[in-house]
C-alpha cells in the first residue's frame, strides 16, 4: 500500500472534491417520460380535436386508448429500467414522492370530470405545471422550469375558451412543457455521457 | 494548530468511498468500483474497514439470483467526515 503512504493532504482533498462531483454527475436520463408522455397526451388531444370536428360518435375514445396504453408502457419501462440503477440519489427520493402526488393529483382530478366538466382540463394543466416546475428545479434544468410556467399560462387561457380549443391549447402546452424539454433532456445526457 | 486526521478516512480509496456516499442515499457495490476505478478486491476490504468502524450501512441482497451489496453512509460516518474535513482545513491554511 504504498499509495496510502504518500497520501497527502493535497490529495484528500482533491480526492474529495472529485468524489462528490462525480456523485453528482451521476445524472439519470428520465427524458423517456417526458418525450413519451408529452407524445401521448399531444396525439390524444389532436385525435380528440380532429374526431370532434368530424363529429365521430365517440371523440374521447382516443384517451380511453392511448392513456392506459402508456401506463402499461411507461410501467414496463420503469420497471425494467430503475431495478438497474446502481444508485440513489436524495433528489431521487424526493422525486418518488412527487411523482405519487403529481399522479394522485391527476387520477383524482380525472375522476372528478363529470363534477368538474370544462374546468376539468384547466386543472390538469396546472397539475403538469406543479410538476413540470419542481422536477425542472430538482434536476436544474431550466427548459423543464419554463415548461411548467407556460403550463400555468396555458391553464389561465384554457379557463377562458371552450373544449375545443382546450383540446388545442393541451397540445401546445405538452410540446412546450414536455417534448421539447424532454428532448433537450435527453440531448444533456447525452452530452454528459460523451463528455465523460 | 495541526489536527489529527483520522486515519481509517485518510486513505485514498475510503475516502472516495465516503465522499461518494456523503452525496447520495444509497449506492451499489458496483457503482462504488466503477467511480473509485479500485479492484473488486481492495474495495471489498476498505468497505469492510468503514463498516466495522460504523461509518457506512452495508445491505446484502440479491437481483436475478446475483448477489447485490449497497453501501450508505451512517450519521456517524457523516460526523467522521465533517471532523475530517474539519481538520484538513488546518493543514490547508495559510502560514500554517
Amino acid at each position: 500500500m504504498e499509495n496510502e503512504k504518500t497520501f497527502t493532504e493535497n490529495d484528500s482533498l482533491e480526492v474529495i472534491s472529485k468524489m462528490i462531483k462525480t456523485a453528482q454527475q451521476n445524472f439519470k436520463d428520465d427524458s423517456f417520460y417526458y418525450i413519451f408522455w408529452g407524445w401521448m397526451v399531444f396525439i390524444a388531444a389532436i385525435a380528440n380535436y380532429i374526431l370532434l370536428m368530424t363529429s365521430y360518435s365517440s371523440p374521447t375514445i382516443t384517451w380511453a386508448i392511448l392513456m392506459p396504453l402508456g401506463g402499461i408502457i411507461s410501467g414496463v419501462y420503469s420497471y425494467r429500467h430503475e431495478r438497474g440503477q446502481k444508485v440513489t440519489t436524495y433528489t431521487d427520493e424526493i422525486m418518488k414522492y412527487v411523482v405519487i402526488a403529481f399522479l394522485g393529483s391527476l387520477f383524482t382530478t380525472l375522476l372528478m370530470m363529470s363534477k368538474l366538466g370544462t374546468a376539468t382540463y384547466p386543472i390538469v394543466l396546472l397539475i403538469y405545471a406543479i410538476w413540470l416546475f419542481v422536477s425542472g428545479g430538482a434536476i436544474k434544468f431550466k427548459p423543464l422550469v419554463i415548461g411548467g410556467i407556460i403550463n400555468w399560462i396555458a391553464a389561465v387561457v384554457c379557463f377562458y375558451v371552450n373544449y375545443e380549443q382546450q383540446l388545442l391549447v393541451i397540445s401546445l402546452a405538452v410540446l412546450t412543457g414536455y417534448i421539447i424539454p424532454g428532448h433537450m433532456l435527453k440531448a444533456r445526457y447525452q452530452k454528459m455521457q460523451t463528455g465523460k | 494548530m495541526f489536527k489529527d486526521l483520522d486515519p481509517l478516512l485518510h486513505s485514498q480509496l475510503r475516502l472516495s468511498v465516503i465522499s461518494l456516499l456523503v452525496g447520495v442515499k444509497e449506492a451499489e457495490f458496483s457503482f462504488l468500483k466503477e467511480k473509485t476505478g479500485a479492484t473488486a478486491g481492495n474495495l471489498s476490504v476498505q468497505i469492510t474497514k468503514l463498516s466495522d468502524a460504523g461509518y457506512i450501512e452495508v445491505t446484502k441482497s440479491f437481483r436475478d439470483n446475483y448477489p447485490l451489496t449497497t453501501c450508505r453512509i451512517t450519521t456517524k460516518g457523516l460526523q467522521a467526515f465533517e471532523v475530517y474535513v474539519e481538520n484538513l482545513k488546518s493543514y490547508l491554511k495559510p502560514g500554517n
